[in-house]
């Protein structure tokens, strides 16, 4: 996937960069507004990461250019401001999805994933790992020719690891994902451990690999090594 | 009460005092006037009477002519009849009718012996004249009161429409929205003086309130960056791999304080939006599937403390901003989790009158007086000290209130509608 990451903080630019480089995937950075507009003008984009508050000019306009150049970039804004007055301005000028700081890296990537999933498969909303096999209009999970029957929150943890795989992602980023910011769980990581244990043991009795490995204590990674 | 009514009241009053005064005295000039014009009247006659006694040693025929009557009494001896005047009745022998009338009794001596002189009058022209003059008084009275009435409404509210015209603008008056007040016209300094004076005032308003917007948006922005660089620095360092466990455990520790951090900064800069008014958009918002909704995302925590929750529900709608409402109820329901016991419980009452919220814990009161405080907490809570302050902040936005109360073992958080 292609993606262009407007920000002008230059250490989160270089750490989401970094993050979503990776084979097969293209992070282009903008720092300020100028160069930006410069960048939508010319090229396509799966996505646009997108920072409001931007040397030389806000980023709504950007939305607003992209709106108006009729381009089908899915863009999802990042923002310090929380204020819903900014969340829905910027969804009704066509923004996908809103994110305010600070957030973790795996979610940023999983709703960035989200986003050019609506954006690219026509209805035909299928995610591929390995063996497993999920739609997500139907919300069907399979292992090969079997069924696995997930629970809600079962089913968002795969997609999540399958949108960072090869990541290591915190239990805090997990917990955020799965029960909103609003709940404070911090000292109850027992929760995510449980979800976890679950969907590894229905995913291995259909017959799939162990691909959840945890990691130094700290969170969980989905990997096939 | 209204100044122009407050106004007319003094107004009318005092017209009214002076009218009743001014007809009194009229009443007692104009009665002194006739009656001495009358008295006069009586006088001349008697000069004639005794006059024509004099020169005739007798008296004249009693008369009874011209409303006026004269009669002749002898008077007894040892008797001396005092020269008087009275008010009496004259009887009008030609319209067969008593009248008002005045008489003089005085004394007359003729040819030895004494007489009683009554010459009478009537006073029934004087007693209309004094009628029409009662009547004028009157008149000119109600046409007074009439007039200042017709003033009053008239021209006074005519003179006032601007200055409630300003009213209406002021009540509406809102520093968020972008409606512009205008002055409306008027002659009157003193409202041309108030205009101004709004004007100004409503956009100075205005403009603290647009930077103290920019503050907290700025505040926020400043300090939140920073919080991302560094959860986006662990998440990548938590990439580079072949940590080890105890490397680990200290990046767990570090995330768990940035979070702590962001959820302090962004507390606190809701309270300073809700306490700045900032927060709008209200609509009306349906409590008891909202109450259901957080009930039910608490499930995990609810189930591995075995808090049994017990709800009474009842359908209610309050006018509210959707997202305080979340946050107010999310509060309350976490707080009655976070400060539960093993196998507690959670009453959860809405009806149309309040909500009621309680849950066991401690066996000992909280501190009533400082439970909403900021950053009041117990040693063992490991929130931010900030939830109950902003749901009670929440609550007095809205003009609710926000109770604590302990209660044989347990907590309870109300709110009246």
């Amino acid at each position: 996937m292609k993606i262009l990451l407007i920000e002008d903080e230059q250490a989160l630019r270089e750490s989401i960069s970094a993050y979503f480089t990776e084979e097969g995937s293209i992070c282009e950075t903008a720092a300020d507004y100028a160069s930006a507009i410069a960048k939508i003008n010319l090229y396509q984009y799966d996505c646009v990461v997108l920072d409001l508050t931007l040397p030389g000019g806000d980023g709504m306009d950007i939305l607003r250019k992209l709106k108006e150049l009729n381009k089908k970039d899915g863009v999802l804004i990042i923002s310090a401001r929380h204020s819903l007055d900014d969340k829905l301005s910027g969804l009704n000028l066509g923004a996908d999805d809103y994110l305010v700081k600070p957030f973790h890296l795996s979610e940023l990537k999983a709703r960035v994933a989200a986003i050019i999933r609506r954006k690219s498969f026509n209805g035909n909303n299928l995610i591929l790992f390995h063996e497993i096999s999920i739609d997500g209009l139907a919300m069907s999970t399979t292992v090969g020719q079997n069924a696995v029957n997930l629970t809600r929150k079962e089913y968002d943890l795969l997609i999540y690891f399958i949108a960072n795989q090869n990541k290591v992602i915190t239990k805090g980023a997990l917990a955020e994902h799965i029960w909103g910011d609003e709940i404070d769980l911090s000292d109850h990581f027992d929760f995510i451990y449980t979800h976890i244990k679950n969907l590894r043991k229905k995913l291995m009795e259909a017959g799939c690999h162990d691909y959840i490995k945890s990691m130094y204590g700290v969170g969980y990674k989905f990997c096939a090594q | 009460m209204k100044l122009a009514q407050q106004y007319n009241r003094a107004n009318i009053f005092t017209s009214l005092m002076i009218l009743l005064l001014s007809g009194g005295v009229y009443y007692f000039a104009i009665h002194y006037i006739l009656t001495s014009k009358l008295d006069n009247d009586l006088n001349i006659e008697e000069q004639e009477i005794i006059g024509y006694a004099k020169r005739y040693n007798k008296l004249p025929f009693p008369g009874d002519f011209k409303n006026q009557k004269i009669t002749y009494q002898l008077q007894k001896k040892g008797t001396a009849e005092e020269r008087h005047y009275t008010s009496t009745r004259y009887f009008n022998n030609d319209q067969k009718h008593t009248e008002p009338g005045r008489s003089l009794i005085t004394g007359v001596h003729v040819a030895g012996k004494d007489y009683i002189v009554n010459i009478s009058k009537s006073s029934l022209e004087s007693e209309d004249l004094f009628r029409l003059i009662f009547m004028i008084t009157l008149g000119v009275l109600i046409l007074l009161l009439l007039s200042l009435l017709l003033i009053n409404r008239f021209v006074l509210s005519h003179l006032w429409s601007s200055f409630y015209e300003m009213l209406k603008q002021l009540k509406m008056f809102n520093v968020a929205d972008n409606l512009e007040l205008s002055a409306p016209p008027t002659q009157i300094d003193e409202f041309q003086e108030l205009n101004q004076a709004v004007l100004a005032m409503a956009k100075r308003a205005r403009q603290d309130y647009t930077e103290l917007k920019n503050f907290t948006d700025n505040a926020s922005h400043e300090m939140m960056t920073p919080l991302a660089v560094i959860n986006s620095k662990l998440d990548t360092l938590i990439q580079t791999g072949a940590l080890s466990d105890r490397q680990g455990e200290l990046i767990a520790d570090v995330y768990l304080a940035v979070s702590r951090i962001s959820r302090l900064n962004q507390s606190l800069l809701l309270m300073a939006k809700i306490e700045n008014n900032l927060i709008k958009d209200e609509e009306n918002v349906e409590l008891s599937e909202l109450i259901s909704q957080k009930i039910n995302q608490f499930s995990e925590l609810l189930q591995s403390n075995s808090i049994f929750v017990e709800q009474h529900l009842t359908r209610k709608e309050l006018y509210i901003n959707k997202y305080l409402a979340d946050i107010l109820l999310n509060n309350l329901i976490s707080n009655a989790i976070r400060h539960n016991k093993l196998n507690g419980v959670i009453t959860v009452q809405l009806s149309d009158t309040g909500l009621i919220i309680s849950n066991t814990g401690l066996n000992k009161a909280l501190d009533e007086n400082r439970v909403f405080e900021r950053f009041y907490k117990n040693a063992s809570s490991e929130g931010s000290g900030l939830g109950l302050a902003i749901s009670s902040q929440i609550a007095m936005l809205y003009r609710l209130q926000l109770k604590y109360g302990y209660d044989s073992g347990k907590h309870v958080f109300s709110i009246e509608f």
